[in-house]
């Protein structure tokens, strides 16, 4: 073998083992999809070791996590989880929008440079807390407020575990994220718009409001996709504040409340059989909720995004 | 006109005043988040915190070096209280236990002292530890006369203590509360992961911006790997449930220490899988930035596109590499719902790569679910968590604008 033959042949092995590990890193999507839905389902088609089935409408609509004592019973039902998960992500998209894009704005284009600069770095800052120091915080300081708030109101409160503080511990998780994106999509609106309007007589103010904040639109949605879909994945955070309940449907923001997450996190230390499988098939819920949440989303930001486009 | 115009200023001021309203609420966040874990954890941030284990245990243990003892003067001044055996290197005051008994406290230990090595005779335990600072010692018995013990105050246990030449047996409490154990299974999962995941993400990496071809094929294996960030964490530690611990089970079969559930090993095979479109998009962004001159420089002096990669292309993406290490190192520091299902949250002191054990983020879980809840604890590892992540991220920024023009840009 020449030379040359010999550099061929190690430039084809180096490319291959580089693009095995390509393949094998786009493979991971496919394994978790694959196992959660073959472990999720499990519980539906086998006799989960003499429980029997589970039934799959009554977990889909159930109002009671499970009814009878774990380990005996196969009655699980999930219905009200995945009313609460959405009605906890999306108030505290409610919440956390409106300050993420005004804080965006203030930095993109009304904040003189300086305090900008510092906004920008504490933003980073937050993102980059960890989520756990998150749900810390919220059990330490807002579970207080809550309470102390539930008082003054005059509602009763389990310690302040609820709706509310949830949606505030998870406001607060996603805001720098949703932040970040809205300001790089306020960065990139068109000059000649701002100018176009400026130049029609409208203030400053007006053309931030109601040209650049209307021209960002498409990218705003695009941080609100992302916020959702980190809200609605949350995990430990939330089941430090939300305080595990285990069924019914409850809007009352000082009631307690639970997600899909927190469920599955609730009792991992010591569980075996159909009480740890059932984890799969809640978290495959969860992947569809997300999915789907996202897809109508997307279809919400083509319907109304990029009307200067 | 004119009325006109400041009725219009009126109202720009106004909404101008929401803009600076609502970014004053991250301002106050940070502030608030700042002031209470200080509040609650600076004071148990101190060295012993991350040498101590955090279980308290009783040993019977004996002395290592038998008839030994030193002739030591303290290095440091005592506080008040304290009485010191020179002839055995350790200073002592009284105090009380966990139960609220009578008890002797250790306040200073010499270097040189017997102490240091204690043989556990317990059966449970290390197999020697040393005696530390702030460890209760409720009796001992002594070879060459009666035993001592606590009850009866710190003066005369040391004039006992000097009295004997030679020790039988000591009783000692340990102090709990340490977090020494979650440190070091933090440490393994570090190296571990980044030895499974950097070379599999910067191969892939490589891949996608050197070799692959603008295809669709190309196209969809990009995709794929960008629907990874979105997934939950709490997802893959489904993914690390059902795959990881079995194979590491099984993989762990025959060995000294086998795996019987989730392990350090599974645990970082698991981080290595949410890494890996991290690493994977930050070392395309610093290949990118290796001019395409270099490569054709290269590749036209007669090197081949193996040795371009590694001579010329990998070197010079050498600071983003870097900067996407310490990214990955910041995100494994934090992670915890993957890490409760992969490994579990068991505090333990011991660490073993084959048994459970907590990451720091998890010990904080840990410390949050039990009843009560230790939240002085908790806000000491968060305290010590931003730190590090902090320091990671500065340093990332440095190395963003320094070799990488900010191409890395806002790291989320």
């Amino acid at each position: 073998m020449s030379k040359n033959e010999i550099k061929k042949l190690i430039d084809k092995t180096v490319e291959t083992i580089f693009f095995g590990t390509a393949l094998l890193s786009a493979s991971f999507i496919i394994i978790i999809v694959l196992v959660i839905i073959q472990r999720g389902i499990s519980p539906f088609i086998t006799d989960n070791d003499g429980l029997g089935p589970v039934n799959l409408v009554r977990f889909l609509t159930g109002l009671i996590y499970l009814d009878g004592p774990t380990f005996l019973s196969n009655a699980y039902g999930i219905g009200f989880l995945i009313v609460s998960t959405m009605y906890n992500a999306f108030l505290s998209l409610m919440i956390a929008t409106p300050i993420a894009v005004l804080t965006a704005l203030f930095i993109a284009k009304i904040a003189p440079r300086w305090i900008a600069d510092i906004l920008r770095t504490v933003i980073e800052i937050l993102a980059a807390i960890p989520s756990i120091v998150y749900g810390l915080f919220g059990a330490g300081v807002i579970l207080d407020i809550v309470y102390d708030l539930s008082v003054i109101v005059g509602v009763q409160s389990a310690a302040g575990l609820s709706v509310l503080s949830t949606v505030i511990v998870l406001a607060i998780m996603i805001i720098p994220t949703m932040t970040v994106i809205s300001e790089v999509a306020i960065r990139s609106v068109d000059k000649t718009l701002i100018h176009g309007s400026l130049a029609l007589g409208a203030s400053k103010t007006q053309t931030h409001f109601k040209v650049v904040l209307a021209a960002a639109k498409s990218g705003i949605f695009t941080a609100a996709i992302l916020g959702v879909g980190r809200a609605l994945g949350e995990a430990t955070a939330v089941s430090l504040v939300a305080g595990s309940n285990r069924s019914g449907i409850s809007f009352n923001l000082f009631d307690t409340t639970s997600t899909l997450t927190s469920t599955m996190l609730l009792g991992m230390k010591e569980t075996v059989g159909l009480d740890y499988t059932i984890r799969f098939s809640i978290g495959l819920v969860l992947m569809v909720v997300i999915l789907l949440t996202n897809l109508s989303l997307n279809f919400i930001k083509r319907k109304v995004g990029n009307v200067y486009a | 006109m004119l009325k006109h115009w400041t009725k219009r200023k009126l109202i720009d001021g106004v909404f101008q005043g929401f803009t600076y309203f609502f970014s004053s609420i991250s301002f106050l966040t940070l502030g608030l988040i700042m002031v209470f874990l200080i509040n609650q954890g600076w004071s148990l941030l101190n060295f012993d915190l991350i040498t101590y284990n955090y279980e308290s245990n009783t040993y019977l243990a004996s002395i290592e070096r038998f008839d030994d003892p030193c002739d030591c003067s303290p290095t440091i001044a005592l506080e008040e209280g304290v009485i010191y055996s020179e002839k055995w290197g350790i200073g002592v005051s009284e105090g009380l236990d966990l139960l609220g008994q009578p008890s002797i406290v250790i306040d200073y230990i010499h270097t040189d002292s017997p102490f240091k090595t204690l043989t556990n005779k317990s059966s449970v335990g290390p197999e020697t530890f040393p005696l530390l600072k702030e460890y209760l010692i409720s009796k001992i018995s002594y070879n060459d006369r009666a035993a001592s013990f606590a009850r009866r105050g710190a003066a005369r246990l040391i004039d006992e203590l000097d009295s004997s030449n030679s020790i039988y047996e000591i009783e000692v409490t340990t102090k709990g509360g340490g977090i020494r154990g979650s440190i070091i299974t933090t440490l393994w999962l570090i190296g571990l992961t980044l030895s499974f995941a950097l070379p599999v993400g910067i191969g892939a990496a490589l891949y996608l911006n050197e070799y692959a071809k603008n295809n669709q094929f190309t196209k969809v294996l990009r995709s794929f790997i960008e629907v990874l960030t979105g997934v939950p964490s709490i997802i893959y530690g489904l993914l690390g449930l059902a795959i990881f611990v079995p194979f590491t089970v099984a993989l762990t079969a025959n060995s000294s220490h086998p795996a019987t559930g989730g392990n350090i090993i599974s645990g970082a095979l698991t981080l290595a899988v949410i890494l890996l479109p991290v690493i994977i998009r930050t070392t395309e962004e610093s290949l990118k930035v290796v001019p395409n001159d270099y490569r054709y420089a290269s590749l036209a002096l007669g090197a081949s596109k193996t040795q371009t990669t590694f001579n010329i292309v990998i070197p010079g993406a050498l600071p983003g590499i870097l900067a996407s290490t310490l990214l990955a190192i910041g995100r494994i520091v934090g992670e915890s719902a993957a890490l409760i299902f992969a490994i579990g949250s068991l505090v333990r002191d011991e660490i073993t790569l084959t048994d459970k054990s907590t990451s720091l983020a998890v010990h904080i879980y840990s410390l949050m679910t039990d009843e009560p809840a230790n939240i002085a604890l908790s806000s000491t590892i968060a305290l010590i968590i931003l730190a590090i992540v902090f320091v990671l991220n500065l340093t990332i920024k440095l190395i963003s604008y320094r070799f990488m023009k900010g191409r890395l840009g806002a790291q989320i």
